[in-house]
């Protein structure tokens, strides 16, 4: 059986290898067919260029010709919706045509494709290639081609601009305070945003193409000196070898490049916002922005981030330190409170508090279910209303929920189908697990999973469980960061940020788990405090 | 070419051997009826007792360092004869980790559900121990960090909570059981205790800082030792003679409590500590079986043998032992004895003959 | 490779939970535990056997009669209430509990039972064997209630409570209630099995009573029963008990009435803080006892019309209380003197402080400790005279 199954995961392996290399070798076979590089007339180029995008709806091509002596054809290929119009009439036709008539009688030679870039174009990032391929890839991203006649070059002209989305508050990640920007899906305002943060000359953003269809741009943002350059190295190494055809959001670049593909723990972070984002840069932490996505990945993750909240940082610290501490009880109640109320129920009757039995058992009594059938039921329920809740719009999304949520569970105790304490805390789950919504997913799971355990063993089960849980968090790395870190391997100074949070300016060393080498963040003595008073007597 | 990749640091040695010795309080509940209100005071001697013997394990652990048991035994009796002595420690760790799999599961039948069958628990138990064993010691030490303050924050907490209810003169008169019941319970708390201490020796050579390995483990053993002590303290005050006849003084001390009929019935996490330290002392000595086969047998990895070992253990812990009187009585009255030859004699004649053949020395030149 | 290895240990995880599903062992639903609140212990009436009376709550009656209307004498509760009373009897304790299955649908269970109650035939006959199986099986809690019926427990078990639902749970309370007389000793499960377990020292257990006639039933606690070894040999009234609290340091608090020291007319004094020290000594072989009471009270009511507020007035009262309190200590030691059971744990003591002289006297303890010379210290103090000085009384007449 274990021979069998190795054999066959042996063979898909083998199988995907092929297709791989295979993909591989088919662009270069294209290579081969069509000719790589522009030729010198404007007649077969534009045919050249209309043979891989013409018949295209959104395609302009337009031909025209300048400098009224020799008359130079020429034409503009663009993509109507990706293009500012203005810039194209503004600063590419109207000084080629206009302009150049006016002028023509003292610059004669307009025939080099360098001097229309150098001196005609008021446009701001201009370049040239007679690659083909890099040509066609220009324009699909929103550069608008000048092609001239008699020049094997053409004229790749920025003039990308598109409709988006403003930058507008998240929806995943609401604050009380602090700022309510959010990244949109435009790489460049995502970009800008974090630049805005952080105005700094070491902050380095690389670019990259991934998805052999969808040449989705990726940039790779860090601090250099920060950022420890093997975690960018391998960063890099990852994405480079991600050899898909498509990357839609940065959820696929997330899967790809995983540690543990298996595990129910995510190992990189996502965030939102610029704010948090720019933080978790300024710790040491690399992030990759991903164009047509908001959702900027962090890296590398550790656990004690699911727990964390930008507005954490933005609020005095007292309160905050109370309600992390009230967050890890949260998460800790969303996943064992159905398990622990099955194994007192059905196994440790003696735990539970004399006047509490009473009250338990008078509502058990006649349902008709074993409490794990109810906890497992009442559990998928959950998860039902949830996910209707949230695809559905959002005024239909709140009538399912009060449906679902006061009509079902009602009715269902009136009616005798389960008991009230069930119903109790499968509400009392499902609020708690909202409290950490990075956790939500592996929450789920791992409530299933316990309550599983705790029908068959009871708390055994559960210590059994939990113990389980903690060695595979403990095995668990995120870029060759102990994902349990600080708390294990064990980082007293990181511990400032973890289950408490240290005022500010206590906070003097970045995480020493994720910094490289500069660890310190801040001078020493920064805690504020008021003035001696000889100074004021002196003032 | 090492069997192991992973470092430990001397902080995790630490904890690792504080949980360790913690792990001793359910097992040693054996000596009381032995020495019954004087256990406290055999738990010192064994502690003062045993603090020496392990000098006796890190002096040797330091005379080869990253040198694990088998291959220092080896160094110093020889291929052949070194086997032999190795293969001892071996039986030692396998004979360890099946009573502890029989106690896991002996102690989840008393407390917890005693109609299960105890094949079940410890196949349970086997399963995680061997799960943590596969991720190596890295990740053990690891979880150790984290379960190192659970039981002895619950000790603490309970003893402060049961101050009501102790009676300090149930210690009175001190020092009343005749000497040769003492030394017994000395001995059986120094076996189950301090003594097994002896498995670390196939820990160390893997701490990315084997110089402090003499600090750590002593910090750890003085650490353990004293929440051990405390609980010892906290069972007989508060139970007095009681606690002579109980199979578990700790939990039945805990039960005790009873605060305005709200804080009550906490056993439960004296029960939850209990499994936990159990698991880390379980995993240390799965780990030391393991390593030490993969090691005499020249494998390339251990990952092989961890689920033989791991049945092995099982079965053998299910023909050893039949009843928990048989277990009491042979942890209490044979195995101290029989195996004081493996903890004490031949760790100390390895480290006279190291001296003698002035081992390490000449390994150098080498 | 890595993620194939994940791959096989998630089916074994699987394959391990289809094991566990085999069979259920421990698993009992809520709806088929007959929870057991009380246990009453007796000899049965014609033969040797034991007679075991299960208080078990009906958790059905729990839910249809709203917390309001309790049993509080109301018409409401004219059924059954929310208990049952189930006897069974049988030789050992073990097997007479086990045979309750033949009598009732649900298996009984103990971890919550609050009391105790040992009939008192039984108690006399000797309850070793119960205690045995009471602190083996893993399902009784140290802390239950221990009581000793007047006569037979099954009765106790049937009063009904007017205040509680369950009766059982009425007595509980009604234990938890005697703190503020200090003149019932509240003993549990472990506390007696220490005293059992002591070489000399006599467990006691407060006597529990059916007072009034046919509907109009209630339970009251008076005295405490005396055992030695396992075995009831006598009985101690309120006053001696008292007197054996005041020494054994478990005085919460209490009222003493005293004369008052100049008038006719009573004054009660409140305690508020007790505290007392055995300290012990051999000479020539011979143990002594030495008991100092330290007491801190108020003046809680007067029937005389003088002020008591003066410092002589306070100093006299202090005088009679040393002396209330003496005669309640002395009381208790003559009783336990003529019952020859060393309720104290005078010989403990001994045992604890004179390990080496112990040994020669041990033996006789049961001579020595009839004839044991024992001095009484009394250190009583008023402190505060509550919302009054001087009384709420008309003037007095000169």
């Amino acid at each position: 059986m274990l021979h069998y199954l190795i054999k066959k995961s042996k063979f898909l392996m083998l199988l995907s290898q092929n297709a791989l290399e295979r993909n591989k070798q088919e662009p270069s076979q294209d290579d081969q067919n069509t000719p790589a590089n522009l030729s010198q007339s404007l007649k077969t180029n534009l045919d050249l260029i209309k043979g891989v995008i013409g018949n295209n709806y959104d395609v302009v091509i337009r031909e025209f010709s300048f400098d009224r002596q020799r008359q130079v054809s020429a034409s503009l290929i663009y993509l109507s919706g990706m293009t500012d119009p203005t810039i194209i009439n503004e600063s590419i036709l109207k000084p080629l045509m206009f302009e150049s008539r006016l002028s023509s009688d003292s610059a004669p030679k307009l025939d080099d494709i360098e001097m229309i870039r150098t001196t005609m174009l008021s446009v701001g990032e201009v370049s040239k290639s007679a690659n083909i391929d890099e040509i066609v890839d220009s324009c699909l991203s929103g550069s608008t081609i000048l092609l001239v006649n008699n020049c094997h070059e053409a004229l790749m002209i920025m003039t990308a601009d598109w409709k988006s989305r403003s930058v507008d508050e998240p929806k995943t990640e609401s604050v009380v305070r602090g700022p309510r920007e959010g990244f949109t899906e435009n790489l460049l305002t995502n970009t800008t945003l974090l630049r805005r943060k952080i105005k700094n000359s070491d902050l380095t953003i690389e670019s990259i193409k991934i998805g052999q269809r969808t040449k989705t741009s990726v940039n790779i943002a860090y601090i250099k000196g920060l950022a420890n350059p093997l975690l960018i190295e391998e960063i890099k190494r990852r994405l480079n070898d991600i050899k898909t055809d498509s990357i839609l959001e940065s959820g696929y670049i997330e899967q790809f490049i995983e540690d543990a593909p298996f595990s129910i723990f995510s190992t990189v972070a996502n965030t939102e916002k610029p704010d948090s984002a720019a933080a978790k840069i300024l710790e040491g932490r690399a992030a990759i922005l991903t164009d047509g996505s908001p959702f900027t990945l962090t890296i590398p993750m550790l656990l004690i981030e699911s727990f964390q909240c930008s507005d954490d940082y933005y609020s005095r610290p007292y309160f905050v330190s109370f309600i992390r501490m009230i967050r890890y009880l949260a998460y800790a109640i969303s996943i064992l409170a159905p398990a622990t109320y099955v194994a007192l129920t059905t196994f440790h009757q003696e735990l539970i508090p004399t006047a509490l039995l009473f009250s338990m058992a008078a509502a058990q009594e006649g349902v008709p279910f074993p409490a794990l059938v109810e906890a497992m039921g009442m559990g998928v329920v959950f998860e039902i209303l949830r996910e209707a809740g949230v695809r559905l719009p959002r005024p239909v999304g709140q009538a399912v929920s009060i449906v679902g949520a006061l009509v079902i569970g009602q009715s269902a105790v009136t009616a005798g189908l389960i008991g009230a304490p069930m119903v109790i805390v499968v509400a009392l789950t499902a609020v708690a697990s909202f409290v950490v919504p990075a956790q939500t997913d592996s929450g789920g799971i791992l409530r299933i999973f316990f309550v599983v355990l705790a029908g068959f063993l009871g708390g055994f089960g559960i210590m059994i469980g939990l113990i389980g849980l903690l060695i595979h968090l403990a095995s668990l790395r995120s870029f060759g960061t102990p994902y349990l870190s600080p708390l294990a391997p064990l980082s007293v100074s990181d511990l400032k940020d973890s289950f408490i949070r240290a005022p500010l300016w206590a906070m003097i060393t970045r995480p020493r788990t994720i910094g490289w080498h500069d660890l310190k963040r801040q001078e020493f003595r920064l805690k504020p405090s008021p003035p001696l008073e000889e100074d004021t007597q002196s003032k | 070419m090492r069997l192991e990749r992973g470092e430990i640091s001397s902080s995790q040695l630490m904890f690792l051997i504080s949980c360790f010795i913690q792990g001793g309080l359910y097992p040693s509940s054996l000596a009381y009826s032995i020495s019954k209100h004087d256990t406290w005071l055999a738990l010192i001697a064994a502690f003062i007792i045993g603090v020496f013997i392990v000098l006796i394990y890190i002096a040797l652990a330091n005379k080869f360092p990253g040198k694990n048991i088998i291959e220092i035994n080896d160094l110093i009796y020889g291929p052949y004869f070194g086997k032999l002595v190795s293969l001892q420690y071996i039986y030692f760790f396998i004979i360890s980790l099946s009573g502890y799999f029989w106690f896991i599961g002996d102690f989840v039948l008393t407390f917890i559900m005693p109609e299960t069958p105890i094949i079940v628990i410890m196949t349970m138990f086997a399963f995680i121990c061997a799960w943590a064993v596969r991720k190596g010691i890295e990740v053990i030490a690891r979880l150790c960090v984290i379960f190192v303050f659970l039981p002895g924050i619950i000790i603490l907490l309970t003893f402060a909570l049961l101050l009501k209810n102790m009676e300090f003169t149930n210690f009175l008169p001190v020092f009343e059981v005749p000497l040769e019941d003492f030394i017994q319970s000395t001995n059986i708390i120094m076996h189950i205790s301090v003594c097994e201490v002896l498995a670390f020796l196939m820990v160390i050579p893997y701490m990315n800082k084997p110089k402090q390995a003499r600090r750590s483990v002593l910090l750890g053993i003085i650490g353990g030792g004293l929440i051990l002590l405390t609980g010892t303290i906290r069972n007989i005050a508060a139970l007095g003679p009681l606690s002579e006849i109980v199979t578990s003084p700790s939990l039945l001390a805990v039960s005790l409590i009873n605060i305005g009929k709200i804080i009550s019935r906490l056993e439960v996490l004296v029960s939850m500590a209990q499994i936990l330290l159990l698991f880390i002392i379980t995993s240390v000595f799965y780990y030391a079986a393991v390593l030490s086969v993969a090691q005499i047998t020249k494998l390339q990895s251990y990952l092989p043998v961890v689920i033989p070992i791991g049945i092995i253990g099982i079965f053998l812990s299910l023909i050893s032992y039949d009843s928990r009187m048989q277990f009491s009585y042979s942890t209490m009255y044979i195995t101290p004895l029989l195996s004081m030859h493996i903890y004490i004699a031949i760790p100390l004649i390895s480290l006279i003959v190291a001296k003698l053949r002035k081992l390490p020395q000449r390994n150098e030149r080498n | 490779m890595k993620g194939l290895i994940k791959i096989i240990v998630t089916p074994l995880i699987i394959i391990i939970l289809t094991l566990g599903t085999t069979g259920c062992w421990n698993r009992r639903e809520l709806p088929v535990l007959g929870i057991v609140m009380g246990v009453g212990i007796d000899k049965a009436m014609d033969s040797d056997k034991l007679e075991i009376t299960a208080q078990i709550i009906k958790t059905s009656e729990l839910k249809s009669s709203s917390p309001e209307e309790g049993g509080a004498g109301g018409g409401s509760s004219s059924s059954a209430g929310a208990y049952w009373n189930v006897k069974n009897s049988g030789e050992s304790m073990f097997s007479t509990i086990r045979g309750f299955t033949h009598r009732t649908s649900r298996k009984l269970y103990f971890p919550h039972n609050q009391i105790i109650i040992f009939g008192q035939s039984l108690a006399k006959q000797g309850i070793q064997e119960c205690l045995d199986f009471l602190l083996r099986d893993q399902e009784t809690r140290l802390e239950v209630l221990m009581l000793v019926a007047e006569d037979k427990s099954s009765d106790i078990l049937s009063v009904k409570s007017h205040l509680e639902k369950i009766p059982s749970v009425g007595i509980s309370e009604l234990m938890d209630s005697q703190a503020a007389n200090s003149q019932t000793i509240v003993i549990r499960l472990n506390q007696f099995v220490t005293r059992l377990m002591s070489p000399t020292t006599a467990s006691i257990a407060p006597i529990i009573s059916v007072q009034g006639k046919a509907d109009n039933t209630e339970l009251a606690v008076s005295g405490t029963a005396v055992f030695k070894r396992d075995k009831l040999i006598g009985q101690m009234n309120k006053e001696e008990t008292r007197g054996l609290l005041w020494v054994i340091n478990e005085i919460k608090s209490g009222i003493i009435d005293i004369e008052s020291p100049d008038q006719e007319g009573r004054v009660s004094l409140e305690i508020i803080n007790a505290k007392s020290k055995i300290t012990s000594e051999i000479i020539d072989h011979k143990p002594y006892i030495k008991i100092d009471v330290k007491e801190e009270g108020n003046i809680g009511d007067q029937s005389c019309t003088a002020s008591l507020v003066s410092p002589d007035a306070v100093a006299a009262l202090e005088e009679k209380k040393n002396e209330a309190i003496k005669d309640e200590i002395e009381s208790a030691l003559s009783k336990a003197k003529k019952l020859n059971a060393d309720v104290f744990g005078f010989g403990d003591i001994l045992h604890k402080k004179h390990p080496k002289e112990w040994q020669e006297i041990k033996d006789d303890w049961d001579k020595i400790f009839p004839n044991l010379e024992v001095e009484i210290l009394v250190e009583a103090k008023l402190r505060r005279s509550g919302n009054l000085g001087s009384p709420a009384a008309p003037p007095e007449k000169e």
